[in-house]
């Protein structure tokens, strides 16, 4: 028994980094151009369920239904809350019953960082599309571990500051600088602990943000602090974040997402992106990943394959409001969606700064730099204060 | 067999009365009884990153006592709660009454026309007071219309007021329900006896309405009281910056990485443990005020 709830109750992670709760809702209303399934002849048989564990929309009900259709394949698609769910259920009797997930880059990282059992090393040889996938993310550090790849990036974006330019003409240098008293009555956050710890982090000079010492970690909060009477709200996600611009409540998110933009345009409000200059902003990126003893493996292997191809990469990218993923898939994307993300950073190879910038911290503390948890409980303490 | 074993078996009377409550008893054991053990069970192990450990610590309880930060969250919850309960009640009151004894023919109706608002989603319901309440508002564009104010009240929105109001807008029509059943059963007679003989309407309230209705009353407190005290939705969307309850910090130890869901079930535990002990001294209170 104890042993039975222990399976139970074991496991947690990564909270989203809640644009997916607006991608959840967002996803469920789009309506896309269905791809056409592509001539490639499957040499394993294909046909049966798919099982999908992973963000609403992610799961390509669009894109690859004349794909699914035609191959024969039932996608039973469930979708997570927070990142963690694919672990939990994982190890609470899900084992064996799951195919494909998708998992968040720093999520990702975290479970190849701490040896978690959950996903399985990828054969490439049975996804020739990912050939075509954007330098950084052929062989992205969040994605490989002992020389083996374990996820196939789908999307990706940023998050930087998303205001209302008839109010800001531009963004101060630094996050450090929204303290000022113009700023008062005007912020929005997200409530995102990580990724507004690490950005004041980085702003107060800090030069690993995602690993701090007890100390420094209160010095990150008394800034956040000093922010903190200009701040209306904090946003339960990026939807909501939009919601509160839109409205006229704020007009400055930070750790906002570009897709912002777009949701105030279409509601007839102009928005613009911009980060402070000299700290910059940090970056995000989802993957399909092949679950540990996954049961219908041909089947992920086919669906991974089509869906990263160029036209179904682009359709997804648009239809997730988000960078694509694939090279040749750039040119297929309306200017609207793909000239809000910066593509230059991935087309350096090695994951280019998506890889070498690392927002989570270290899950269990390691010598004097804190754990995770601690993190949290400073947010908690900001947000109390 | 006799006609008795015939009709009540060998369980005797207390079966026939047991036998129908079991499919709802047994639903509330394994869905709600099993679930409230294995959490307070949870709540004495301990969390090492991604891993759950089997312990009997009292760690998380004792992180708990000689926090300030759930002391203040508590306290603010209950806050909350409490001035939620103290506003929803008697405007839930003054409501069923006046269904019951000035609108009587149109009873049925006003509840129908209050009970449609259920029909709108908790969510969609929260995003409408904040179209209400916002900095450019349904409320602030008016008064600013009416030249009352100049610009904009930014108390209305994001802040406690703006979480008790959403709150109160949400509960109310869950309030009205038991109150006006349990007013149902009042005589009007009483009410006309009482004031012939010169009750005045505090009198009246005190002595005839409160305590008839206080079945109703006590089930709104408990509506009102335990749902504002345990939601943590309303606080994120209308609270702002300095309105966090301790049902978010709860919420955020059951998700991400950093969670820690053994100090969640314990801040769990104990947020119930106080809650409902604060619960059952307000009901001896109405009590006491209603026979004293």
């Amino acid at each position: 028994m104890k042993e039975f709830l222990r399976h139970i109750l074991e496991s947690k992670l990564n909270e989203d980094v809640s644009r997916r709760r607006f991608i959840q809702g967002a996803a469920g209303l789009a309506t896309l151009t269905v791809l056409g399934a592509p001539a490639m002849a499957e040499e394993k048989k294909l046909g049966g369920p798919l099982n999908f564990l992973g963000w609403d929309g992610e799961h390509g009900g669009n894109v690859a239904k004349e794909f699914l259709a035609k191959n024969n394949i039932q996608m039973q698609a469930s979708f997570q809350s927070a990142a963690d769910e694919a672990l939990t259920r994982f190890n609470t009797g899900g084992r064996g019953s799951m195919d494909i997930l998708t998992p968040n880059k720093d999520f990702q990282r975290a479970i190849l960082a701490a040896n978690t059992e959950l996903f399985q090393p990828l054969d490439m040889a049975r996804i020739p599309s990912a050939q075509g996938l954007f330098p950084a993310f052929k062989d992205a550090p969040w994605l490989t571990r002992d020389g083996k790849t374990y996820g196939i990036p789908m999307i990706w974006g940023d998050e930087p500051c998303v205001y209302n330019p008839a109010k800001w003409d531009a963004m101060p240098e630094k996050y450090t600088d929204f303290a000022d008293p113009k700023y008062k009555g005007e912020l929005v956050l997200l409530d995102d602990p990580f990724g507004n710890i690490w950005l004041f982090a980085k702003s107060l000079g800090m030069k690993e943000p995602n690993r701090l010492t007890a100390a420094e970690l209160e010095q990150v909060v008394e800034a956040m602090l000093k922010v903190k009477p200009n701040v209306v709200t904090i946003g339960a996600s990026h939807g909501d974040m939009a919601d509160v611009m839109v409205r006229g409540d704020a007009s400055l998110g930070i750790g906002g997402w570009a897709y912002q933009t777009l949701i105030a345009k279409d509601k007839g409000v102009k928005l613009v992106v911009g980060s402070p200059a000299k700290d910059g902003t940090f970056f995000w990126s989802d993957a399909y990943a092949l679950a540990v003893d996954a049961p219908n493996v041909d089947n992920a292997y086919a669906f991974i394959d089509f869906i990263t191809l160029p036209e179904s990469n682009a359709a997804l990218a648009k239809e997730l409001g988000s960078g694509c993923t694939v090279e040749k898939a750039f040119d297929l994307i309306d200017a609207s969606v793909r000239d809000i993300y910066p593509y230059d950073n991935v087309r350096q190879p090695g994951g280019g700064i998506l890889g070498t910038q690392i927002v989570v911290p270290p899950q269990n503390p390691e010598g004097d730099i804190v754990g995770s948890a601690a993190w949290v409980e400073a947010w908690q303490k900001f947000k109390v204060a | 067999m006799t006609a008795t074993t015939g009709t009540t078996g060998r369980w005797g009377e207390a079966g026939v009365v047991a036998r129908p409550l079991l499919p709802a008893s047994l639903f509330y054991v394994v869905f709600f009884a099993v679930p409230m053990l294995a959490l307070f069970v949870l709540s004495f192990w301990r969390a090492n990153g991604f891993v759950l450990i089997p312990d009997l610590t009292f760690d998380n309880y004792e992180k708990i006592a000689t926090s300030s930060l759930y002391r203040v969250l508590i306290l603010r919850t209950i806050t909350v709660g409490f001035i939620t309960a103290a506003i929803v009640v008697p405007l839930a009151f003054a409501v069923s009454y006046v269904m019951r004894f000035v609108f009587e023919t149109r009873g049925q109706v006003i509840l129908q026309l209050i009970l449609l608002s259920l029909f709108s989603g908790y969510l969609v319901r929260i995003y409408a007071w904040r179209t209400i309440l916002g900095k450019q508002g349904l409320l602030n564009s008016t008064l600013q219309w009416m030249g009352l104010i100049d610009r904009p009240l930014e108390f209305l929105i994001y802040s406690n007021f703006a979480i008790v109001i959403t709150l109160t807008g949400l509960l109310l029509p869950l309030a009205v329900l038991p109150i006006y059943s349990a007013m149902s059963n009042i005589s009007r007679d009483y009410l006309e006896a009482a004031r012939d003989l010169g009750a005045p309407a505090y009198t009246l309230i005190r002595t005839i309405l409160v305590p008839m209705a206080l079945p109703g009353l006590r089930t709104a407190f408990a509506f009102a009281f335990l749902l504002a005290a345990g939601d943590f939705v309303t606080p994120t969307l209308v609270g702002g910056t300095q309105s966090l309850l301790i049902g978010n910090v709860i919420a955020d130890q059951f998700r991400g990485i950093g969670s820690n869901w053994p100090l969640g079930a314990a801040l769990a535990f104990v947020t119930i443990g106080i809650v409902l002990t604060l619960y059952f001294v307000v009901m001896r209170l109405i009590r006491w005020v209603t026979t004293w």
